[in-house]
């Protein structure tokens, strides 16, 4: 019982992972810019399929992480030129605007890729599994998704707290008025951080195609795990990210456990509406300065 | 205006045309105007979903069902005329399902439906037929316990796929213990019900059942839980997004098909080009027809096929049903010389046979499923299944199982039926072929 118990726990850490490499890249975004980007699931499934193609052509889960990178933060470039700087200061419209470029995004991968699944594979030296504690073996595709949600989270950070760019970000964040006043580009920082989150989308589809199932119509549902756990985490504050995916992944897999799958969805949605009850501004919000 | 009206000149002409082809003599002028009108064509309508989520699968069979009909055009027709589709896109939508079937039986008039793919599909389309007295054909596997007067279902009954192989696992695998795993509807829940009764009847266990949500693509927990149940064989009745998941999550866990097979109903090649052979091999797939069955009439129609629509092409048991389904339609319009639908319902269709892709299939004459071979695939590292038992018969379809279902079978030869269907719809709105013993 305790051993199966402990591999659900460490079970749960590999999904908070998943969560945690799912969502950052709509919090940097939301968090900064104020736009809450509708296609972010569709970011992911562009990723997810760049991963495919340069599979296709012989590279692994490695050489799709940089390429992911910068395929997804040039469509969010154009996304951001093309739509976005537009409508800023209208966030009904932004909400609207996104959605429909998801849309278009679906369309036009199901026109050039078929409606088919597609196949990502592991690279070779993350298949296998190695006997930790409990009952189960662990994936080293689990561990490494570890690792790679602990470097996004840290690269992020280090973006945001330790360079230049990221003190005007979060300059920008407290007051873009007086920020620009002091000769910060507000529109230009926007731009940057909507090109960086959307590669961290670009990132998120790249090493959760080798799990997961790679088709036009995934984004959904990855979209769907994102805005629960930035929401519930808190906008606006980075540690509501692995706060908010730490909650709803250890959560999920322990009620899953308990119950079974079905009922464990349903009871950690029913938290979630709870704990946004109690904490409107989610666990970490971002309090006005006064 | 003109080209409206000679549209509706064409197509009331056309139901004309059939009317007195059926036999009803007194309009037999009204029948040269309907030939001169109409032209060389008998219309059938094909309803398979080209956009949505479900369009992956239905296309092809849409491709097979057009595959089908050039095939049979080219022979010079039915009747001496040709078939002409009328494609409609229901864009995986349960309700436009219905608008577009009602569409094909009033507007366009066709002689019957090649369509749907989803229980849920089925389900919103059929009342139309049953309504207007339609016919239509339909190929996919199912769970049974139904059978309407207006439906002829091609594909799988669960009696055709599980009852060899399920005693196949206990027996020839030698392993007892099962543990279900399906994704949370109708035809997962149905399939396990008669799964956990063969297991009752052949001496296996159920030592676990989970299902997981549509869509669900996380599957570690419901591992975990497999890898403490003691289980000997994972039955999955897991569809689309999630197949693809959890065979891949089943492998990095560490489980191999040598350990722990994984049986299954569903998983088509397909899903393992999707997830890889490398995380499919070994499993075990129990299927009428694989795209590797050796016999002439397969290999000449995956040529065909890929001849058609290109050399990357692959095909699938469904989509096979969707073949032959067509040439059993357009042989019950050869036979009874007519595109009315009681003909085609009482005498064309039941017992019509065809040498298809997996063997010879054929209509049973009383309860409108079709008799089918049974196959068990072992996935291989080309991505395809080699087959490791075939069964000696094909086998008859039974809609409702004698062992869940002992009082109820489904006969449309049954008097009491032939009764109950005489009356119109407007007075007997029942027209199902279901009797209680």
């Amino acid at each position: 019982m305790t051993q199966a118990l402990i591999s659900q726990i460490l079970i749960g850490v590999s999904v908070t992972a998943i969560l945690v490499i799912s969502a950052i890249g709509l919090a940097v975004i939301f968090g900064v810019a104020g736009v809450i980007n509708m296609a972010h699931g569709q970011f992911i499934m562009v990723g997810a399929y760049t991963a495919a193609v340069i599979g296709k052509m012989g590279g692994n889960t490695f050489v799709a992480i940089p390429v992911s990178f910068v395929v997804v933060a040039l469509l969010g470039l154009a996304v951001e030129r093309g739509v976005i700087r537009w409508i800023y200061d209208r966030p009904l419209e932004t909400l609207l605007a996104t959605w429909g470029v998801g849309i278009i995004l679906e369309v036009v991968m199901k026109l050039i890729f078929g409606p088919e699944l597609y196949y990502v594979g592991a690279p070779k030296v993350l298949a296998g599994s190695v006997h930790l504690v409990g009952r189960l073996p662990y994936p080293y595709y689990r561990l490494f998704l570890i690792v790679v949600a602990i470097l996004m989270v840290a690269a992020t950070f280090y973006l945001i707290f330790r360079t230049d760019f990221g003190l005007k970000v979060r300059a920008v964040r407290r007051n873009r008025a007086m920020s620009g006043c002091l000769g910060i580009d507000t529109a230009k920082i926007d731009m940057m951080i909507f090109m960086f989150g959307s590669g961290l989308a670009g990132i998120a589809g790249a090493v959760l195609a080798p799990i997961k199932s790679v088709s036009t119509t995934m984004g959904f549902r990855y979209a769907v795990d994102s805005y629960m756990t930035i929401v519930l985490g808190g906008v606006g504050n980075l540690w509501g990210v692995p706060t908010g995916g730490g909650l709803i992944g250890e959560g999920e897999t322990l009620l899953a456990y308990k119950f079974n799958s079905v009922i464990g969805e349903l009871l950690v949605f029913i938290f979630i509406v709870i704990a946004i009850r109690v904490f409107p501004r989610g666990i970490f919000g971002y309090q006005e300065r006064r | 205006m003109t080209m409206r009206r000679r549209k509706f000149l064409k197509s009331s002409a056309a139901t004309l045309g059939a009317w007195t082809l059926g036999g009803t003599a007194p309009y037999y002028f009204m029948r040269n105007i309907a030939k001169a009108a109409e032209g060389d064509t008998i219309k059938v309508g094909i309803l398979h979903s080209l956009s949505g989520t479900i369009a992956i699968i239905e296309t092809s069979l849409h491709n097979a069902e057009l595959l089908a009909i050039e095939e049979i055009n080219a022979k010079g027709g039915v009747l001496g005329k040709k078939i002409q589709p009328i494609v409609e896109d229901p864009q995986s939508v349960v309700q436009v399902f219905a608008e577009k079937a009602k569409k094909l039986l009033l507007e366009d008039k066709v002689a019957a439906v090649l369509g749907c793919y989803t229980s849920a599909s089925r389900q919103s389309v059929l009342p139309i037929f049953e309504q207007y007295n339609g016919v239509l054909l339909y190929p996919t596997l199912y769970e049974a316990q139904e059978c309407s007067k207006n439906c002829f279902y091609t594909g799988a009954v669960p009696n055709q796929q599980l009852d060899d192989f399920v005693p196949w696992i206990i027996n020839t695998l030698k392993r007892k213990k099962f543990y279900m795993v399906g994704s949370n509807y109708i035809y997962p829940k149905e399939t396990n019900r008669e799964v956990k009764a063969l297991l009752e009847k052949h001496g296996g266990q159920n030592v676990g059942e989970e299902y997981a949500p549509l869509g669900h693509t996380e599957f570690s927990t419901i591992i975990n839980n497999i890898s403490g149940s003691g289980a000997e064989v994972v039955f999955s009745d897991l569809v689309g997004d999630s197949i693809v998941a959890f065979y891949k999550q089943f492998k990095q866990f560490g489980f191999t098909a040598d350990d722990l097979p994984i049986c299954t109903p569903i998983t088509t090649e397909q899903e393992i080009a999707a997830m890889g052979p490398e995380n499919a091999e070994g499993h075990y797939t129990s299927f009428n027809y694989f795209q590797s069955v050796d016999s002439p009439e397969n290999k000449s129609f995956v040529e065909r096929y890929k001849a058609k629509y290109g050399k990357d092409a692959v095909t699938n048991a469904v989509m096979e049903a969707a073949y032959f389904q067509t040439y059993f339609l357009a042989h019950a319009i050869e036979k009874v010389k007519s595109t009315e639908a009681d003909a085609l319902i009482y005498e064309g269709l039941p017992g019509q046979e065809f040498q298809a892709p997996q063997g010879k299939v054929k209509i049973d004459e009383q309860n409108h499923h079709t008799w089918l071979w049974a196959r068990i695939g072992k996935a291989n590292p080309q991505g395809q299944f080699d087959v490791v038992w075939k069964s000696e018969n094909w086998i008859r379809p039974q809609p409702w199982v004698p062992y869940l279902y002992p009082d109820k079978t489904c006969n449309f030869t049954d008097q009491r039926v032939k009764e109950r269907l005489s009356k119109p719809w407007s007075v007997e709105k029942n027209r199902s072929g279901t009797i209680n013993l």
